[in-house]
């Protein structure tokens, strides 16, 4: 019998509206520069990027709490190759920031070198468009 | 009795809106907050949660149950997905019922989301691979070809008027008008006006469908203990059922959905109906089409089969009738954001058996309900029964429950504002798939590059099956022998289909057909028809296959180019789109 291979894509692509919450975070990280949060005080829990409810209790939130500039790194990791197995010109560093205030961390470049524990602050771009890559990355204080 | 007794008693839902600012977590968050609300608890009172979504290709989230987890409250909780298509709605809360009923859990939220915006170009395209890959798709089907084929094989089967099948439109959208939450009210709307609507695929036409939307719905769900502490009017699961027809849907009975059949057996017999038709006084049938609202009634043997339609043009499916059917408004009416529409019928039932249904109220006392939908490859059929308090105690508020949709949102954005929203983000899925037809399939294609139509048999059931299977799904055996069958047929059914998958007009319609080949059992397989003009096109006419020349052939299923009728007087000249050269 003769092998075949029946070939197909799947003809999708996606456009996602970043919600009520992360447009609050995006549109203040655009216009002025700073990081939105979004504070439940009964849970005690501040959430970054703004959510507009807690996780833990469903309450309603609002984008009210300020957060950062700087953080910590709680994580990080070097990346040598891209996402098919490539490797890379130069490696990219990738942290997990806690900015001051948050609970919760964001995950971006780390520019630079530090450790775990390690002090940093935002690059932001100068042409901003409210987007994840409006911040360049974090680099060590 | 099955288990412990359980309650609904709490629901909430958003406004079914177009295209939606928030993200699908968000629209969870906002059905589950409303529904907290509506039973006046707090989270933390919720042992266990329960959500359903439809296709992950809608949203590119290829987890999407606990992608959307935190805004159904599923944080540090006993939480699952479950997932039977556009009978999820339906499902969850038979998920919800048994994880209650089992002893699992007193109290249960239950959580439908579904945003279909964020697939471009069109939500239809996460549909696709639900066609077989190897038969069908090479075809370039759309998911409305499956809705045509099967309405125009119910109208034919029955004798049916269009008109009669278009009241039902007229009456769901004309009831949405009284729902807060509904996408497509309309209190004027004629009968004519769905009959002037946009032909889509013959019979289907623009007004016969229900839109894309974006939405969700949430209910709280009790056992019988801690309903009775938070509510003195919980209204019951009296009965669940859900059943599953054959995955190969051009084999089915298109004209009469046995699986909802079979759903309804099951939950009538837990709820002790035994004349459904006397001891239902609501009903939401699963209403995506028109033909469907009707079709899942006489499924839900409610009435008789092909009797539906002539009562709902006769007005005992409308509000103020003997039988109340989609007194919400429906998915035609409300909106079918997919999961979020089938559990809006529960929260629908939950409202009117607690009269708490405002304007949409139906008429007197009504004390049952039925709830059901439809999905999968569109066999499976999902059921509930629900009771008001048996016990005497009416408990009706005769309020009408606030609506959180009105307070709750979602934002609904125009297409300009959807284009331009601020941080939005584009991103292809970029996958490409290579499919193995398998030995039976594989032979089946080499057979007609010699043109030849290869069957398997059964000689356990007796069928003969084409295209071919390793197995016999029924006996659950290995089939026993090949044999070859003339490359001649029956057309079962057809559609005139004016639109591609996305939506986009078609120059020469197709005409896909589903077409049983003579000595084949169990309907047939789908195609496409050629010669032919498409007025002359009928049930029951006789075609044959015609081949591709030699040096094109492949071993596809686009060996064979299309099928003619055999009768040359009602042949014409090709056209050139009538082929099918369009993969997708």
């Amino acid at each position: 019998m003769t092998v075949r291979r029946i070939e197909g894509v799947l003809p999708v692509a996606f456009r996602y509206t970043p919600g009520v919450g992360n447009t609050a975070f995006f549109e203040a990280l655009r216009d002025r520069g700073t990081f939105l949060g979004a504070r439940c005080a009964d849970c005690g829990v501040t959430y970054l990027p703004a959510r507009i409810f807690c996780e833990r209790c469903l309450a309603g939130l609002m984008p009210d709490t300020e957060c950062g500039p700087e953080g910590t790194v709680e994580s990080w990791t070097v990346a040598h190759e891209d996402a098919d197995g490539l490797p890379l010109d130069l490696p990219v560093t990738f942290a997990l920031v806690r900015l001051d205030g948050a609970d919760t961390v964001l995950l971006h470049k780390l520019l630079g070198s530090t450790d775990i524990g390690g002090r940093v602050r935002p690059v932001l771009r100068p042409d901003r468009a409210a987007s994840i890559l409006d911040l360049e990355g974090f680099e060590p204080i | 009795m099955t288990g412990r007794r359980v309650a609904v008693v709490g629901a909430g839902m958003t406004r079914f809106v177009r295209r939606a600012q928030e993200t699908g977590k968000e629209l969870a968050f906002q059905a589950s907050r409303a529904a907290l609300d509506a039973a006046e608890i707090k989270l933390d009172r919720v042992d266990a949660v329960c959500l359903t979504s439809a296709p992950d290709a809608f949203d590119g989230v290829h987890r999407k149950g606990d992608y959307l987890a935190d805004g159904a409250g599923g944080w540090n909780k006993p939480f699952i997905r479950t997932y039977v298509g556009g009978g999820s709605g339906v499902f969850t809360a038979i998920q919800g019922w048994y994880t209650v009923a089992s002893g699992q859990a007193d109290v249960v939220l239950c959580v439908a989301e579904e945003k279909m915006s964020s697939c471009q170009p069109h939500p239809q395209g996460a549909f696709l691979t639900i066609f077989d890959n190897i038969l069908e798709r090479p075809l370039g089907p759309n998911l409305l070809w499956i809705f045509a084929l099967e309405m125009n094989r119910y109208m034919q089967r029955y004798g049916l008027d269009k008109r009669d099948i278009a009241a039902v439109a007229v009456k769901n959208k004309r009831n949405a008008a009284d729902h807060p939450a509904a996408l497509l009210g309309q209190a004027d709307i004629s009968v004519d006006d769905v009959l002037a609507s946009d032909v889509l695929a013959w019979p289907v036409q623009r007004l016969d469908v229900s839109p894309i939307s974006d939405g969700a719905v949430a209910i709280i769900m009790a056992s019988e203990d801690a309903a009775r502490r938070l509510t003195d009017a919980p209204v019951w699961v009296d009965g669940v059922g859900w059943n599953l027809d054959s995955t190969y849907w051009t084999n089915r009975d298109l004209s009469y959905p046995e699986y909802v059949e079979n759903a309804a057996r099951m939950a009538y017999g837990m709820a002790g109906i035994t004349e459904p038709r006397k001891q239902i006084h609501i009903a939401e049938p699963y209403d995506p089409f028109d033909y469907k609202e009707l079709h899942h009634l006489e499924g839900l043997l409610l009435f008789d089969k092909g009797k539906a339609p002539e009562a709902a043009a006769a007005g005992v499916t409308a509000r103020d009738g003997d039988l109340p059917c989609c007194p919400s408004g429906g998915l035609l009416g409300v909106g079918n954001p997919i999961a979020a529409a089938g559990l809006m019928k529960i929260a629908e039932l939950f409202w009117q058996l607690r009269g708490e249904a405002g304007a949409r109220q139906v008429p007197g006392t009504p004390e049952r309900g039925v709830a059901q939908a439809w999905g999968d490859l569109m066999q499976v059929g999902t059921v509930v029964v629900m009771g008001k308090d048996r016990d005497g105690r009416l408990g009706t508020s005769g309020q009408q429950t606030v609506q959180p949709a009105t307070l709750l949102g979602p934002t609904s954005l125009s297409d300009a504002q959807f284009r331009s929203a601020s941080g939005a983000v584009e991103t292809p899925l970029d996958v490409r798939y290579a499919w193995d037809p398998g030995d039976a399939v594989g032979a089946f294609l080499d057979g007609l590059r010699d043109e030849r139509i290869l069957a398997t048999t059964c000689v356990s059931c007796g069928r003969t099956l084409v295209p071919p299977r390793a197995f016999c799904e029924r006996c659950f055996r290995p089939t026993d022998a090949w044999r070859e069958l003339p490359a001649v047929g029956t057309v079962e059914t057809f559609s005139i289909c004016h639109v591609t998958w996305d939506m986009r007009p078609l120059d020469q319609p197709e005409l896909p057909a589903v077409i049983r080949i003579e000595g084949s059992s169990d309907g047939g397989f789908l195609h496409l028809l050629g010669e032919v003009a498409p007025d002359d096109v009928r049930i029951g006419m006789s075609v044959e296959a015609v081949w591709r020349p030699m040096d094109d052939r492949t071993g596809s299923i686009l060996d064979i180019a299309y099928f003619r009728p055999r009768e040359p007087s009602v042949r014409r000249e090709l056209v050139a789109a009538a082929v099918a050269e369009v993969g997708s």
